[in-house]
């Protein structure tokens, strides 16, 4: 199992888990409250500053954002066809400057000290009857857990591809992913039921 | 463990999936130590064991796990079996295995202390100390299976399941997840195609097209499974 952190020492990484992801929250309220491409600008380049803090290697760096980021271009592209290209750059600075601090966030967080701080969070919906706030932070715990193995199966494909001799295409790749993450999922929610780690009073 | 009693009972118990019966009605009662259950691929040996820890509940009939219904009082049956997968990755949730150890036990609520203490106990337990904050893909294949088992002992089930523990492992490793099994305590279940590694249990069960085809000493139940693999 891959994971997302990223060991070290990092002023990010010494950082309480709730102050990031509250300084998350409030960076996503403020990027869209503004619409200057200046300004936007500047988020962006000061965004990718704070992703660079862990100290990733520039390819690993790049290679962890790289199919978010190519979801933004191609939206980008469609707005700058069917909108303008002021839209277009908005959205782009706006959803690449979110990213840059959102996988900041999660290469110097672990993922228990995710989970608990989300259990921790959600506590006030548990005590109204709403949820099982354990429930919500393993939930999220796997999200994260599940990126990089869901990243490493494709990969595994594509390599199952090559050494066939077949060209990788996006149905013959992603229908088999699609089945064994659901399979690994599967065996993943025994598992937990198996040790009891959810719906316990 | 020895005083502890163990009774696991099927009452006529039925497995059905997508509406085919994958396990026939089952009547059966287990109380030894030791017990294998052997049988071709998708004969329903794991069907069967998934039913103990309640994983999969009878269709018709019953299974009780020491007195608890595997349907209705599942938590307290589940309490008493930990089960080990297949593929043991799928089993640790969280990366560093000290992490995923200590996620059973807080899940009972239980203060951060005694947490702690527990999981450095089970890791000393299993001698996987020195891997408590290692990440679970540097591990080898024996050491994933002895985390997979911290991970489940922590909780102190008197029965552990095991589905296929050698499968998979070289020989260096296969030595080393059998003799910790060996040294354990508690009542173990294996499902396993390893013949070398249950042939000293205290009972196997054959199963076959999902009916328990023989049950007795392993010598017998071995030989009996040779006849059906070579048919």
């Amino acid at each position: 199992m891959r994971t997302l952190y990223v060991e070290g020492r990092s002023v990010l990484h010494r950082m309480p888990p709730r102050a990031k992801l509250l300084g998350l929250a409030t960076a996503s309220i403020v990027l869209f409250a503004t619409r200057s491409i200046p300004l936007l600008g500047m988020f962006c380049v000061a965004s990718a500053a704070v992703y660079l803090l862990p100290r990733l290697a520039p390819r690993e760096a790049f290679e962890r954002l790289r199919p978010v980021l190519l979801t933004i271009v191609v939206v980008g592209l469609f707005t700058l066809l069917f909108d303008s290209a002021i839209e277009a750059a908005v959205f782009v600075l706006r959803l690449t400057s979110l990213m840059l601090l959102a996988a900041a966030v999660t290469a110097t967080t672990g993922i228990s000290a995710f989970m608990e701080e989300i259990t921790r969070l959600a506590m006030p919906l548990e005590r109204i009857g709403l949820v099982r706030a354990a429930d919500i932070g393993l939930a999220v715990g796997l999200v994260i857990r599940f990126v990089p193995e869901v990243l490493a199966r494709t990969q595994a494909i594509r390599d199952a591809h090559h050494a066939r001799g077949l060209k990788p295409r996006m149905l013959t790749l992603a229908v088999p992913m699609i089945i064994l993450t659901l399979g690994s999922a599967d065996e993943i929610a025994a598992a937990i039921d198996a040790r009891g780690l959810r719906g316990q009073n | 463990m020895d005083g502890i009693r163990l009774d696991i009972r099927f009452e006529r118990a039925e497995a059905r999936y997508a509406g085919r019966t994958v396990l026939q009605p089952l009547d059966l009662a287990l109380s030894e130590r030791r017990i294998g259950v052997i049988g071709l691929n998708g004969s329903g040996k794991t069907t069967f064991a998934r039913m103990i820890n309640g994983l999969v509940t009878p269709a018709a009939g019953r299974v009780t796990v020491n007195g608890f219904d595997t349907a209705t009082e599942t938590e307290s049956a589940r309490r008493q079996t930990g089960f080990i997968f297949q593929n043991p990755q799928n089993q640790i949730i969280l990366p560093i295995l000290r992490e995923d150890i200590a996620l059973g036990l807080q899940a009972r609520k239980l203060a951060k202390p005694d947490v702690r203490a527990a999981v450095d106990a089970v890791l000393s337990r299993f001698g996987i100390g020195h891997l408590a904050d290692r990440r679970s893909h540097e591990l080898s294949g024996g050491e994933l299976q002895l985390a997979a088992l911290a991970s489940v002992m922590v909780t102190e089930p008197a029965i552990l399941i095991m589905d296929e523990p050698t499968n998979q492992l070289d020989l260096k490793n296969r030595r080393l997840v059998v003799e910790t099994m060996q040294g354990l305590n508690e009542t173990v279940i294996a499902i396993s195609h390893d013949l070398e590694l249950i042939a000293g249990f205290d009972r196997l069960l054959l199963f076959h097209e999902g009916r328990l085809a023989a049950d007795g000493a392993p010598a017998e139940v071995i030989r009996h499974y040779r006849d059906i693999a070579s048919a």
